[in-house]
């Protein structure tokens, strides 16, 4: 047993995905935002089994971890508490540049000056660039999902091409249960649910979670930084085929098409750039 | 004439019976490596290329002391891919914990011998107590500059998993064999 819980794709792809899947059909009746506690739950599971309970030393990699599970939770609780959207925008935003700088932070202080200004204004202007993307796709549920689950497996590929097994499971486990959820919600969802449009403040974990898994990986990896840059492209990408009001099942797949294949095309990528020979 | 060749000739012999004195790691003459068990192949072996530190040495007054900072960026196993992996916040997580340090705390000695040096080894932050058990030690004038050196073998056997390197157990090994051969020079 403890063999098949020690394989990566059980814990970054099958129980993620299984696990989304089947709360997303559990919660779908209690809440409308469903998907955030199913993606949190099997995002939860994947955590333990990736890395178990251990919290200390607070690595840079467990505080991601602990910053991508409060951003659901606080994306499930906010919309109720700050009504307002512009308030729920600078909210995220501000988290945002606090998470960055709390993850980041160790080795900033330790960086030339120029280094810590071209980081704090690449990683921002990527926040502000993933914040305001997710925001216009917050109108659509299907392109939201798709832009959600297609950037975190990006991240994921290229992560683990990078050089960062742990990193790239992290993302790749995210990206699954989003995956989970999202088809949960294609065969599942109310009728009426099509298009039903997202609060700005739920699409913090879309943002957050690629936000701070890639720079990871740039920072504590071998992800090359332009890698990061190919992938903001899927949140304009998704936008790029027209939904079909009358079928969830294509809006998903025509939101999903143009982010897969720039999430393959960067992790080929990074892995053919980043592996001058065979594995070993 | 022949007392004289006699004392001229053991002056230029490593000897343990020193003045207390203390010594900073000559990093061209130092060398800590490290054999792990691959996916229960084989055993692979890998070094640090750069390090520094100091030591005390005071084998009359049986007192010694030795601090050694590793840089952990510069794990070498022969193979670029596997070093960046070794690195990464897989293994150790070297941009975010850039130093392995080791401070000792106790020592015992053989006769006039050093023979364990018990210590901090400090790994992804996280100390632990590692005992080195020294095989040789040897103190005396360098025969080409003239200085004062001392440099010891020393082994040590780690658990990765004690330190939060967890990354691909039990596959790779969890049991991690130190060795550590150092030469430091008496300070002026």
């Amino acid at each position: 047993m403890e063999q098949i819980l020690n394989r990566p794709e059980l814990q970054s792809a099958v129980a993620p995905f299984v696990i989304a899947l089947l709360a997303y059909l559990g919660l779908r009746k209690i809440s409308t935002l469903a998907w955030l506690w199913a993606v949190c739950a099997a995002f939860l599971v994947s955590v333990l089994l990736i890395n178990g309970v251990t919290v200390t030393p607070l690595t840079g990699t467990r505080k991601i971890i602990l910053l991508v599970l409060i951003s659901f939770v606080a994306a499930a609780l906010l919309p109720r508490l700050l009504p307002r959207a512009n308030l729920q925008r600078a909210v995220a935003a501000g988290a945002a540049v606090l998470a960055l700088l709390w993850v980041f932070w160790t080795v900033l202080a330790r960086m030339e000056a120029g280094a810590i200004a071209l980081f704090v204004a690449g990683s921002i202007g990527l926040a502000l660039w993933l914040l305001f993307h997710f925001d216009r796709l917050a109108r659509s549920d299907a392109r939201l999902h798709a832009a959600g689950f297609s950037l975190l497996l990006g991240v994921g590929l290229s992560a683990t091409a990078a050089a960062s097994a742990l990193l790239g499971q992290l993302a790749l486990a995210l990206s699954a249960a989003s995956a989970g959820a999202f088809l949960a919600w294609v065969l599942f969802a109310k009728k009426d649910a099509t298009e039903a449009s997202q609060a700005p403040i739920t699409t913090l974990p879309y943002v957050l979670a690629p936000l701070l898994l890639g720079l990871a990986a740039v920072i504590f990896a071998r992800l090359p930084w332009y890698a990061l840059l190919a992938l903001a492209a899927i949140p304009l990408a998704v936008s790029l085929l027209p939904l079909k009001p009358d079928s969830r099942f294509l809006s998903a797949l025509l939101s999903s098409l143009p982010g897969l294949v720039i999430a393959i095309a960067v992790g080929f990528w990074v892995w053919q750039t980043g592996s001058p020979d065979s594995g070993y | 004439m022949k007392k004289y060749l006699i004392i001229a000739a053991l002056a230029t012999l490593p000897v343990n019976a020193l003045q207390a004195a203390d010594y900073t790691i000559d990093p061209g003459h130092t060398y800590v490596s490290f054999a792990i068990n691959h996916l229960g192949f084989s055993t692979m072996r890998g070094k640090f290329d750069r390090q520094s530190g100091s030591m005390h040495y005071d084998p009359a007054g049986k007192k010694a002391s030795v601090m050694i900072e590793i840089d952990a960026a510069s794990i070498d196993t022969g193979h670029d891919k596997r070093d960046a992996h070794l690195q990464s916040p897989d293994f150790l997580n070297a941009v975010e914990y850039p130093t392995i340090t080791f401070k000792s705390s106790a020592v015992t000695w053989s006769g006039d011998k050093l023979a364990t040096v018990s210590g901090n080894l400090t790994i992804l932050g996280v100390s632990q107590s590692v005992t080195l058990e020294v095989s040789a030690i040897n103190c005396g004038q360098h025969p080409f500059n003239k200085k004062q050196i001392c440099g010891f073998d020393a082994t040590a056997s780690i658990k990765r998993s004690d330190f939060g390197v967890n990354y691909g157990l039990p596959a790779i090994g969890e049991v991690l064999d130190l060795q550590i051969e150092l030469e430091a020079t008496k300070n002026e």
